[in-house]
């Protein structure tokens, strides 16, 4: 049996709470693109990063990352190889009967001194399992950690099948058994993820209606009941959002008494107020403006190398894209430097993988230079010598980008059109609406060409991202957006899925990463900063793979 | 602003000064429609590809006159940047000038196509009247309700931004207009001497509608047009100005103005200022046009 | 009389309310735009997919949606007839609630730019038509078709760069108050007249600040208009048998203008109405500039979502609005000229 406990992680909170006690009443400004516009993770609003960032705030996961040490900017990191507990204390694993014991913590209190037990975490996976709300995040979270009986079967039209079983058993107050249908390595990675928060099952019941028994309306319009450091205190939809500390927090009272969320949709009106000294945090600004924030008196930029990258995304399934020598010629046309600098201000560097570097797992490969000459030879041996006969494919070189991130992806598609034309690619630029974009990327798969930087796989670990991104559609491969099929990658992580032994699992991952290079399944840019801006008098900062911010970490000086 | 075809009755300026104003209008629109034919071509730099120097403001008023002299004589490497570089190190001149050809195309072909389709059906409306034409009219009154830029906004937006939509979308916003006009003018002609005349002599009523009812009455229409025209320009650059309009990097005013909107608060201003003027003045030459239209007509 | 002409206008207006619901019902729904995927998001999942359609109610034929819509299915969902504009299917808040909290915000930025707008233009059209031909005059009129012609959104633009960049005497483009000042209790949605009601004068004058150039520049287009239509119609009053007959009569100069601008009003209302109407839908772009949380805001928020509800309604609510606004302005036409209602 494998026995892990959390005393470091209860040391780390020991010291946190004696450093961390503020003498006055602290409150910070926030400035955000948006507030949440739904607190329900299997809301129809989740899959927005503001509303994550609501998730997080309120609510706590049943474990976490360990706190590594602080990047070069000052940030926080975290230790992907070492899961510590949160709501859970400890826990065990049985590989023979696929049985995880979690051991929950106690006299943890949630905002309404709600105490947490095994009841919440039971309602938590039975309303997953329900799939009653609009995007079943929390089912299908549990369906990638192989949970048993989480299956597409809850959406058929046997109700039995949405009903929670005994893979998640509740043997005492504060001890549950989950229950795994194979081995599979993502279980606890996949526990610390936003869409699996646990809730404060007494609250959300006492919402609950007859039409509504999970409460989906409770949490998308009032509040999200949970465990987390803080507790909504006021929250008007497309204009702010404030939180108070959660006086009970397990691990002590936030620095932060009040956290103020204003939403200032413009991202240069958040980088001037910041500037100001009105605000003390800012996020999800232009690298432009990042950039003109550097030398502001009293204003921090801080930045990490995460997971946020650039790829330029082709479709195997629309011509000429499904010719390699093209997809190769397109790889040495993209002049990356002048990206890295007119796009990102330097806050970038080539990325040369398929997954974000500081995953586990992560294999260096496919490193493309920019070289038009080679990318002109490239194309005369595809048999379009200087661009001849691809102006038949002119819808298809439409290079389709968000729209709404026309500020920060505007300069690089500019660079990119400019450069592809230069050799005799008929580029032209295409931002349509976000919705569009999913829409075709995700339902229809029918996107040629792009530009992409909002792939960030939130489970940390290299087999997840090649089980959404590359795994064959038929096989999972759910954000297969390129319809890419590999004989070799769908064999490699059938075996690399379930494999227990973690060394030869990280072997037939590298081998599936240099196949994916090899291919170029994607045609990666960059790996960019994800940053934030912020008041110099602000420390603590922390990043989290789903780039939202812990305001539990936060203190003013 | 669709402004309605007002009577102007009262304006008796002196002729010279009229004529200064009048000049002025046509020049801005001869500039513009020329500019709409040769201006992609005779930019010092590609309109749509970019250069490597971003964010290069424009040479100040004192150092023009020198590198003009310069670059006349040959001796800069590259084109100055006469009106500097945006973020995406586009050469804002040569945009700038470039752009009418987006601009006044969309304006033109969206007002020719409200204006064919109105006319026509303000004809048919104002000549037959019966059931189907009132109903034809209810219609009509529906979508002239419709609120203009939300409208224009919601169908680029919906159906994709592409420069068929925004004519498509501007069509339907104009095309109520010329029905009315027509309709009135239509219902005022037909009651006219020359009619019964045409009809003594025993044209068939098509060939009486469309021969001679319809040339008196497309005057209205004619002028309202020439309004239009700028009005379209300004709801183009509005589309693009919110994310509705034409893509980049096609040039085009509105989208300039966009694009530079966000660094206006951090002092780079002339990413959307020079374009800004270009509209400013093009919708003014138009409008003065307009007016010098309606004038002439309301005074014979 | 006068009721009859009211209710058959009113008739007028409630068909066309109704023809409107409907065109845009099938409008919105005719464009080449999905609606479900953006719920769905990461997990599309056909099974996910078809659950999210059947959330919406997309999945049902079309004429049973629109017969919901309406409100005459009330066991499914309120409608129209039971005064529901639907649920927003970003928010799941209901859209009426949405509404009230944005329209404020954009009828507070257009009344007070039409405000200030009539108070500058109609003295100056007056002016002009009081000195026909004039240096002034020609000034007044190339100018009215100057301001007529602009577009408002770089005009924003410029004022934000003059006055808040370069002279620092304006707030930074970021909504109706400074983020750090906390607003006053709603209760009518305008910031202008809670802060008065909430006994806080501070707050009113930092509105005030924050109104400044959004109203400038909305008022600085509309005097364009406003003055060219005051300035003919004051030139056709003047021109008109009665004004010759006050000045045959030795009524003083003053007075007969005051007859002649009555006059000259009458016929100006419809097309204040109008502009009214054209302002509310416009006022998109200076709210984008400012970054006033109004209709137009919700507007483009509900385009980028595909959130058929919230879109459907600000088009019908707008529309109603002018609507209401041309009827006014018809009563009170009447009032004043009332041949008009026979």
């Amino acid at each position: 049996m494998l026995k892990r406990n959390a005393l470091l992680s209860a040391v780390a909170v020991a010291t946190l709470a004696v450093t961390a006690a503020p003498a006055a009443a602290q409150q910070i400004l926030v400035l955000a693109e948006d507030v949440p516009a739904g607190l329900d993770y299997d809301g129809p609003s989740a899959a927005i990063p503001a509303s994550q960032q609501g998730m997080v705030t309120l609510m706590e996961p049943l474990v976490g990352y360990a706190a590594g040490p602080a990047n070069e900017d000052g940030i926080g990191m975290p230790d992907f190889s070492k899961i510590e507990g949160r709501l859970v204390e400890s826990w065990d694993y049985d590989p023979a009967t696929l049985t995880w014991t979690l051991h929950l913590r106690k006299g943890v209190k949630g905002c309404d001194g709600a105490t947490f037990d095994a009841k919440d975490v039971a309602y938590t996976f039975a309303r997953a399992k329900s799939v009653s709300g609009a995007a079943p995040i929390g089912w299908f979270l549990s369906n990638v950690a192989s949970i048993d009986g989480f299956t597409p079967a809850v959406f058929g039209d046997d109700p039995k099948a949405k009903e929670l079983g005994d893979e998640v058993k509740i043997i005492d107050d504060y001890t549950v058994q989950i229950r795994q249908s194979e081995p599979n390595a993502l279980f606890l990675p996949v526990l610390s993820i936003f869409g699996l928060l646990v809730y404060d099952k007494e609250t959300m019941e006492k919402h609950a209606t007859e039409k509504d028994p999970w409460s989906h309306d409770y949490a998308n319009t009032q509040n999200a009941p949970g465990f987390g450091a803080y507790c909504l205190d006021k929250w008007s939809k497309n204009q702010e959002i404030s939180y108070k500390a959660n006086p009970d927090y397990y691990r002590g009272k936030p620095a932060i008494d009040k956290v103020t969320v204003r939403r200032v949709p413009q991202s240069s009106n958040r980088a001037v107020v910041l500037r100001t000294g009105q605000a003390q945090l800012a996020s999800g600004l232009t690298p432009k403006e990042f950039d003109s924030l550097r030398t502001a008196k009293g204003v921090a930029v801080g930045g990490v190398t995460g997971n946020e990258n650039l790829f330029v995304h082709m479709n195997f399934a629309a011509k000429p894209f499904d010719n390699p020598k093209v997809r190769e010629a397109i790889a040495h046309a993209i002049p990356f430097e002048q990206i890295i600098k007119t796009g990102y201000f330097g806050q970038a560097h080539q990325w040369k993988g398929s997954v974000p570097s500081g995953y586990p797992g992560f294999k260096e490969a496919g490193q493309y230079s920019y070289d038009p000459e080679k990318a002109k030879a490239l194309l005369a041996e595809a048999g379009y010598a200087d661009g001849k006969g691809l102006e038949a494919f002119g819808d298809a070189f439409q290079l389709s980008y968000v729209a709404e991130k026309e500020s920060t992806l505007g300069p690089i598609v500019n660079i990119i059109q400019s450069s592809l034309r230069a050799i005799g690619i008929p580029a032209t630029l295409n931002p349509i609406p976000q919705t569009q974009y999913g829409d075709r990327q995700l339902v229809k798969g029918d996107l040629p060409f792009a530009v992409n930087d909002q792939e960030k796989p939130i489970g940390v670990d290299a087999g997840y991202a090649v089980q959404l991104f590359f795994v064959s559609k038929d096989k999972g491969g759910l954000n297969n957006m390129v319809n890419y099929s590999s004989q070799v990658v769908d064999d490699l992580w059938a075996k690399a899925r379930i494999e227990p032994d973690a060394a030869k699992r990280t072997e037939m991952l590298g081998q599936i990463q240099d196949q994916l290079a090899a291919d170029v399944a994607w045609l990666p840019v960059v790996e960019y900063k994800t940053q934030w801006a912020y008041s110099d008098k602000l420390k603590g900062m922390r990043w989290y793979p789903d780039n939202s911010v812990r305001y539990f970490d936060l203190s003013v000086q | 602003m669709s402004s309605q075809h007002t009577l102007e009755t009262a304006d008796m300026l002196p002729r010279r000064r009229r004529d200064w104003l009048f000049g002025l209008g046509l020049t801005i629109v001869v500039i513009v429609v020329a500019l709409a034919v040769v201006g992609p071509y005779i930019g010092p730099y590609d309109p749509t590809l970019t250069t490597p120097n971003v964010s290069v403001p424009p040479p100040s008023l004192a150092e023009v006159p020198g590198l003009f002299s310069a670059w006349i004589s040959g001796t800069l490497e590259a084109p100055p940047h006469w009106m500097g570089t945006d973020a995406s190190g586009f050469d804002v001149f040569s945009r700038v000038i470039a752009a009418p050809r987006t601009d006044l195309v969309i304006a033109l072909v969206a007002n020719g196509l409200s204006l064919v389709i109105g006319v026509f059906l303000g004809l048919i409306a104002g000549y037959y009247r019966n059931a189907a034409t009132e109903f034809m009219m209810r219609v009509s009154d529906v979508m002239q309700s419709f609120p203009v830029f939300i409208s224009a906004m919601v169908l680029v937006a919906l159906a994709g931004r592409s420069t068929t939509n925004i004519v498509i979308a501007l069509a339907f916003v104009y095309t109520p207009i010329y029905v009315r006009l027509t309709r009135a003018e239509v219902m005022s002609q037909k009651v006219r001497g020359f009619v019964e005349a045409a009809r003594a002599l025993g044209n068939t009523e098509l060939n009486i509608a469309i021969r001679h009812v319809l040339p008196n009455s497309l005057t209205p229409a004619l002028i309202q047009a020439s309004v239009t025209i700028g009005f379209a320009i300004l709801l183009t650059a509005g589309l693009s100005f919110v994310g509705a309009g034409v893509r980049p990097p096609t040039p085009e005013w509105g989208l300039m103005i966009s694009t530079g909107a966000n660094q206006i608060i951090l002092g780079e201003w002339w990413p959307s200022v020079f374009p800004g003027i270009a509209i400013s003045l093009t919708v003014f030459g138009f409008a003065v046009l307009g007016n010098a239209l309606e004038r002439r007509y309301d005074a014979s | 009389m006068l009721f009859r002409y009211i209710s058959k206008r009113f008739a007028v207006g409630l068909l066309q309310l109704i023809g409107l619901t409907i065109a845009v019902f099938f409008l919105i729904r005719l464009l080449p735009a999905d609606p479900v995927s953006r719920l769905v998001g990461m997990n599309a999942s056909p099974e996910a997919y078809a659950q999210a359609a059947k959330q919406l109610g997309v999945d049902r034929p079309l004429l049973a949606q629109l017969a919901t819509y309406l409100g005459f299915q009330p066991e499914i969902a309120p409608g129209l007839l039971q005064g529901s504009l639907g649920v927003s299917w970003v928010t799941g808040t209901p859209v009426t609630a949405e509404i009230a909290a944005y329209l404020p915000v954009t009828l507070e930025l257009v009344t007070l730019s039409f405000i200030l707008a009539l108070a500058v233009a109609v003295p100056i059209g007056m002016f002009g038509a009081l000195n026909p031909g004039g240096k002034a005059d020609k000034g007044v009129f190339v100018y009215s078709l100057f301001a007529g012609s602009q577009p408002e959104f770089w005009w924003g633009l410029l004022f934000v760069y003059l006055f808040f960049f370069t002279l620092g005497i304006a707030p930074a483009p970021l909504g109706r108050l400074s983020p750090m000042s906390s607003p006053p209790d709603v209760v009518t949605g305008f910031m202008t007249i809670d802060s008065l009601i909430a006994g806080q004068f501070d707050l009113f004058v930092e509105a005030l600040h924050h109104l400044m150039l959004p109203v400038f520049t909305m008022a600085f287009i509309l005097s364009g208009p406003i003055i060219k239509m005051v300035r003919q119609n004051m030139a056709r009053a003047l021109q008109s048998d009665f004004v010759l007959y006050a000045n045959c009569a030795g009524l003083p100069k003053r007075r007969v203008a005051g007859y002649a601008l009555r006059a000259a009003m009458a016929p100006s209302m419809t097309l204040i109405g109008i502009l009214y109407g054209f302002m509310l839908s416009g006022a998109v772009l200076t709210e984008s500039v400012f970054s006033l949380g109004g209709i137009g805001q919700y507007a483009i928020n509900a385009v980028l979502n595909y959130d058929y509800p919230a879109i459907q309604a600000v088009v019908l609510v707008i529309t109603a609005i002018s609507l209401v606004v041309y009827l006014a302005l018809d009563l009170i036409h009447a009032a004043i000229d009332p041949r008009i209602a026979f």
